[in-house]
């Protein structure tokens, strides 16, 4: 069996069995495939979204009677979390570039932005006046939001860990592949964000 | 036969299967270390508990939300140590992640950083 | 406990409730704990191999995809220690499974272990696309891998997509349940037909993530149990991606009958993927024609699993057509077209893998006079099971029933259906004795004792945690064959030899 392997053969048989070092890095396909089952989890919300919203009848789509949804302050919401995607991007770039200390600044303002819409969100909760359990409106309103809630929160996470790791100088401009996949997560977290803004305060 | 009991029975020798096979396969005599190394380039990360350790906090958060009681998100007593396990799991794969991925590069290169598209852990 | 109870009428042996929980339970685990984590487990070892890689691509992250198994698995079978596991059958429908019609908290550790069991499959088809783009050995190009890392390629996108929707599904459901939510009660504005349409989107879907690896088994057993290359690699390969498409297209057709079903569209789909799936039966009969074939105990299952196939997939092209399946769905006809696919099928691929990579796996061979005992039982067995269901069905006899009419002629059939199922189950005592006393003290197997075309049996059997010391040249789909019939000339052009094969029985040496 040992006829036609590669030629050069060190003595105690330890070879080096290239790999394929081109390409995009391995764990940005990770990433990537991974936000694309998130996208068909919140496709099967979605789908929930607007089977119930057909079945009431597009007329009668609305808040429980009494409540209302409050746009201009999930307007103020989008603005905060479409500013945190560039935020995202300049940190990208900066570690691009090696600036270490652009990407910390750029990472932190990142995640303020990110905390600021969870508590608006949280704040826009408590103000509703209806809630999971008020018919079918409230149960897609809050689950469809919610979940795309804890999605922010885990880009949280993730941002929390990649200022972390950056104060402890671990990223340069050739070795941060952990802030490029981080990103992706948080611009996808925000494209979901603009459907979900899109689908809920502007189609009604 | 209760349900209960069917339960026991199903649940209890489910239990002893995966707890024998572990036993059975980890107590095999392992041959002389005399098998080299992976070749230059191929790194292959330690065994690891930390999966079994977020597995089980997953369940934990899980069962607290099956066995909720009215009125809660959760039953406290197993979501709350169970998002404890698993929040200190994930810290802790961060951590050891971190740690052997700055020992590959010293080992391997030296100074010089690896590509970022090495097999990732 | 299912095939005991329904042998003659009347209820013997368990009561109404627990016949739900068996059968629930009993889809539930053959599909989600059975059969993917097994395939699971055999593409984990083999993919790497087979693409000359060392391990996965995230290893770690693949340890935490199998240990969520044994979790949530645990998870769906405690429902039974708290008053009754899940018994609203593997699909769930609603409204069945809400809170009031179904209070137990059995049906809720169903929910959540599920989720996990759902997510450990994403996590590891992450894992495997990863795998498979980025750490194939140098000069495999995609059109070189061997068949199974394409259907574990196809298998692993369908179910990065389709899980997540059933994720979804299964969320809205324990809301409804639990914290007053309102998808499926159509008394607040919910609708019970949603259920449904998320279920299949991700139902149908799924069972090809169930048959596409076996048919990538079958694939790699036929030709080195042929001695020839499969026949039309390219044409397998879009047969496989095609399906996979198309898989997307079909999900309605389990729901005809709710009336809220564009009939035309769904039943041309299903008949469609009828076609590429038509077109894998052809690549198999071409590669066993004018082959030198060997019938060892796993082609004796890949054998098995073609004819199998077929008659299920005939059975589900019938099931196509609206006015036959107006007449047959939910009865017997269906279950025995599921369990011709699924057990046929993808279980005696599962077998045949067994079978052929248990040397690789242990470096023992099994034994192959008591496989045969086992093949032999198990088919007959299973013929005897699931065939005469299709009377049954097309007779009425609904599915999920604990019980019958004793007047309704059902019974010889019943009787027969379940002798059948004892004989499946007697057939495994064979292969556990095969299995323990081989890996007690099987014949050693050597690195490659079937002579096969690709590149796991390149290495020691068991391979090194690293899996490769050495990896030869690859120019082809099938690199081992090249290294050991063909230098120079077939190496350069292996088309060629395709065409003029070479006689090597002087050669070989006798296949065990």
């Amino acid at each position: 069996m040992t006829a036609g392997t590669l030629p050069a053969q060190p003595a105690e048989g330890h070879e080096p069995i290239p790999t394929h070092a081109t390409g995009m890095p391995t764990p940005m396909v990770g990433m990537l495939l991974f936000i694309a089952s998130e996208v068909m989890f919140f496709g099967g919300l979605f789908a929930t979204y607007f089977n119930a919203r057909a079945s009431v009848g597009p007329d009668n789509w609305h808040p429980p009677s009494g409540t209302e949804l409050d746009l201009p302050l999930a307007a103020v919401l989008t603005a905060i979390l479409v500013a945190s995607s560039f935020t995202m991007q300049f940190g990208v770039w900066a570690i691009r570039r090696g600036d270490t200390g652009k990407l910390k600044l750029w990472t932190a303002i990142t995640l303020g932005l990110g905390i600021l819409f969870l508590s608006g969100q949280l704040y826009d909760y408590s103000e509703l006046g209806f809630g999971i359990s008020d018919g079918v409106f409230g149960t897609v309103f809050y689950t469809l939001t919610g979940f795309h809630g804890a999605h922010v929160f885990g880009g949280a996470v993730g941002l929390t860990i990649l200022l972390a790791r950056a104060t402890r100088g671990q990223f340069s401009a050739h070795n941060h592949v952990a802030v490029e996949a981080v990103s992706i997560y948080w611009h996808f977290v925000d494209v979901v964000w603009i459907a979900v803004f899109s689908t809920i305060y502007l189609l009604g | 036969m209760t349900d209960t009991a069917i339960g026991f029975l199903i649940v209890g020798t489910g239990m002893l299967v995966v707890l024998g096979v572990v036993f059975a396969v980890s107590s095999r005599p392992r041959p002389a270390k005399t098998r080299p190394g992976p070749p230059q380039g191929v790194h292959l990360p330690p065994p690891s508990f930390l999966p079994v350790v977020l597995s089980i906090g997953a369940a934990l958060i899980g069962a607290g939300l099956a066995f909720r009681g009215e009125d809660q998100l959760a039953n406290p007593f197993l979501a709350i140590p169970g998002l404890v396990i698993f929040v200190l799991g994930i810290v802790w794969w961060v951590r050891a992640a971190n740690r052997e991925w700055s020992e590959v590069e010293a080992g391997d290169h030296g100074s010089h950083a690896p590509p970022d598209d090495q097999p990732a852990h | 406990m299912v095939r005991s109870e329904l042998a003659v009428p009347g209820l013997q042996l368990v009561d109404q409730d627990t016949f739900n929980q068996a059968f629930t339970m009993h889809g539930t685990i053959m599909l989600f704990l059975f059969i993917i984590p097994t395939l699971s487990g055999f593409a984990n070892y083999i993919v790497p191999l087979q693409l000359g890689a060392p391990d996965m691509a995230f290893p770690r992250i693949n340890a935490l995809s199998f240990w969520l198994l044994p979790l949530g698995g645990l998870l769906i079978f405690s429902g039974y220690l708290f008053g009754g596991a899940a018994a609203e059958g593997w699909t769930s429908y609603a409204p069945l499974t809400a809170k009031e019609h179904s209070p137990g908290v059995g049906t809720d550790l169903w929910i959540i272990g599920l989720t996990l069991v759902g997510t450990a499959s994403i996590l590891g088809a992450v894992n495997f696309i990863t795998t498979i783009f980025k750490m194939r050995a140098p000069g495999m190009t995609l059109f070189r891998m061997p068949i199974f890392v394409w259907t574990v390629l196809v298998t692993a996108v369908l179910i990065l997509l389709a899980t997540p929707v059933l994720t979804a599904g299964l969320i809205a459901l324990f809301i409804d349940r639990n914290y007053g939510g309102s998808f499926f009660d159509p008394s607040v504005g919910g609708n019970p037909i949603l259920w449904q349409h998320i279920f299949w989107f991700f139902g149908h879907p799924e069972v090809y993530i169930v048959i596409l690896p076996a048919m990538g088994v079958v694939s790699e057993v036929l030709p080195v149990f042929s001695r020839k290359p499969l026949f039309g690699y390219k044409a397998f390969v879009f047969a496989t991606i095609a399906i996979g498409l198309l898989s997307w297209t079909v999900w309605a057709h389990h729901m005809f009958t709710t009336g809220a079903v564009f009939l035309p569209f769904f039943s041309f789909m299903t008949a469609l993927i009828a076609i590429p799936t038509g077109i894998k039966m052809f690549n198999w009969l071409g590669t066993l024609y004018r082959g030198k074939i060997t019938l060892t105990t796993a082609m004796l299952f890949a054998l098995g699993f073609i004819a199998m196939f077929l008659i299920g997939g005939i059975s589900g092209v019938m099931l196509a057509s609206p006015p036959i399946d107006f007449h047959v769905q939910d009865t017997y006809f269906v279950v025995a077209h599921l369990h011709y696919v699924f057990f046929g099928g993808a279980v005696f691929g599962v077998f045949a893998a067994t079978y052929y990579w248990f040397p690789k796996m242990t470096g023992r061979m099994l034994n192959e006079p008591l496989g045969k005992v086992h093949f032999w039982m198990h088919f007959i067995g299973f013929n005897l099971a699931f065939f005469p269901m299709h009377q049954l069905g097309l007779s009425g006899m609904p599915r999920r029933i604990s019980d019958y009419s004793p007047d309704s002629g059902w019974m010889y059939l019943n009787i027969v259906s379940t002798v059948g199922a004892f004989l499946i189950a007697a057939s495994i005592i064979p292969f556990l004795i095969n299995v323990i006393s081989s890996l007690i003290n099987g014949e050693p197997a050597g690195d490659d004792p079937w002579e096969g075309n690709t590149l796991e049996w390149a290495t020691t059997s068991p391979p090194p945690p690293y899996n490769f010391d050495k990896l030869p040249p690859i120019h082809s789909e099938r690199p081992l064959f090249f290294l050991t019939h063909g230098h120079g000339h077939a190496a350069e052009h292996p088309d060629d030899l395709e065409e003029h094969p070479v006689d090597d029985a002087e050669h070989r040496e006798g296949l065990v």
